[in-house]
């Protein structure tokens, strides 16, 4: 437990001192909205929300990319992952330290990335704003689990940035399938469907064991 | 001139190429026969027949993918390379009846929907199947030759499984919406269909294994002469 808690508050506080990854991801989170409305604008006097949850996921996934690629990269500088791949702690430990830790980053940037989309595409989260936090805190949780063993995967490999998106995005489709279409049936009904929140629970959960249980045979080594 | 030296033979993967190769030739011609003599579809007429192919495409594309993590699971448990070869082999394989399966569909898909292609959830789904695999084939090789890639790999392979139920069960979560029929269930075919159908399965059954327990040799030779090449194996005099 101690691990966990060492690594944890290591890479927040790596975190919060240089403020990297945090930057990096907003910024770019915003420049997708950007893009996304200039691509697809709203038609004037549309009400059509359920279009648009999609755009926000896409925003959302590729801001998440941006900033898992960073989680092993810094472990790079003065080979700091052989020391963790090292340690005598249990992987599974190191993992979700890892994992929990790119948790509060990436809950503040979709927090400023909805507002930003809000904004642009004219959609109020406010009267669905409990749901809808528990929709994208479910969906980063997936985010978090199985793009911090990816991470870890592609780091240590050629063309890492290039292979950290391809081995994520596909996989991630069933997590972003359910976080869109609940989106949309908040942002509709206001109320949240149980079947897709069924599918979310049951990704989270299959992405965290699968992540626990194979962290240490990629991060050995 | 160079002498050529034999590399290592394994018996018991001669006996099973040998198996699965004549399976693979008895089942064939009959297959086809059984084909040609199964009754033409009402509605779609010929182009109908190619139930015979693509849904036992998809079984062996399923397959493959299916091994791959086995045999992935088991190379992180046993940590013997031939597991990872042949993890390796049944996801070259799989890829290849996979991308059988999305040409054959779109041809099936003119002849009964009018369109060659539709973003229904099920063919969505299958789509991401194949790029799943195909990053999982990246994947090994930009790590070529590494156990550390042989590890990531496994648990790569083991963690695409989710999407095969997703993608089996997709019908079931488009609520109706799909323009796939349901998945088939005893009974589902008429009379003269079904044997076509079983024996497609078959073929494409003989056809994995044999492709994969020959990519599964050819990585071994390939393994033995790297070896011999970096001194860690003798050649032999």
């Amino acid at each position: 437990m101690r691990a966990l808690l060492a690594v944890l508050w290591k890479d927040l506080l790596t975190e919060w001192r240089s403020r990297e990854r945090l930057s990096a991801m907003g910024v770019f989170a915003l420049v997708v909205v950007v893009i996304l409305y200039l691509a697809a604008p709203p038609p004037p006097g549309a009400e059509t929300p359920q279009a648009r949850a999609g755009l926000l996921w896409i925003a959302y996934a590729f801001a998440a990319v941006l900033g898992l690629n960073r989680t092993f990269a810094l472990e790079l500088e003065n080979q700091a992952i052989s020391g963790l791949a090292l340690a005598s702690v249990e992987r599974g430990l190191l993992f979700l330290g890892k994992a929990l830790a790119c948790f509060p980053p990436l809950a503040l940037v979709w927090a400023g990335a909805a507002l930003a989309f809000g904004l642009a595409f004219g959609v109020d989260f406010r009267p669905v704003l409990g749901g809808f936090a528990l929709v994208a805190g479910l969906g980063a949780l997936g985010v978090c689990g199985i793009g911090t063993l990816f991470a870890a995967m592609a780091v240590r490999s050629s063309h890492r940035e290039i292979l950290l998106p391809l081995l994520l995005l596909p996989l991630l489709a069933p997590l972003l399938l359910g976080c869109a279409r609940a989106t949309d049936a908040l942002l509709e009904s206001g109320a949240l469907p149980w079947p897709e929140l069924q599918l979310l629970l049951v990704t989270d959960g299959v992405f965290w064991i699968v992540s626990y249980l194979g962290f240490g045979a990629v991060l050995d080594e | 001139m160079q002498a050529i030296h034999p590399l290592p033979q394994n018996d018991a993967l001669r006996r099973a190429l040998g198996i699965s190769g004549a399976a693979l030739l008895a089942l064939l011609p009959l297959w086809l026969w059984l084909i040609w003599r199964a009754p033409a579809d009402v509605q779609q007429g010929a182009i109908q027949k190619i139930l015979y192919l693509h849904p036992p495409l998809a079984f062996g594309a399923y397959l493959g993918f299916a091994c791959t993590a086995l045999c992935g699971a088991l190379y992180l448990w046993r940590r013997a390379e031939h597991w990872d070869r042949a993890a390796r082999a049944s996801a070259e394989v799989g890829v290849l009846l996979c991308t059988l399966m999305l040409l054959t569909g779109p041809i099936w898909a003119k002849g009964a929907w009018g369109r060659w292609w539709t973003w229904d959830l099920r063919l969505t789904l299958t789509l991401l199947l194949y790029l799943v695999y195909l990053s999982y084939l990246l994947l090994r090789a930009f790590n070529e030759g590494s156990e550390r890639g042989a590890r990531a790999g496994a648990v790569h392979s083991i963690a695409g499984l989710l999407v095969i139920p997703l993608n089996y069960f997709a019908i079931d979560l488009a609520g109706g919406r799909s323009m796939h029929p349901e998945n088939l269930g005893r009974g589902s075919l008429d009379t003269g269909m079904g044997w076509p159908f079983l024996l497609g399965n078959l073929v494409v059954l003989a056809c994995f294994a044999h492709l994969a327990l020959r990519r599964f040799e050819l990585a071994g030779l390939q393994a033995a002469l790297a070896r011999r090449r970096a001194g860690e194996a003798p050649w032999p005099t």
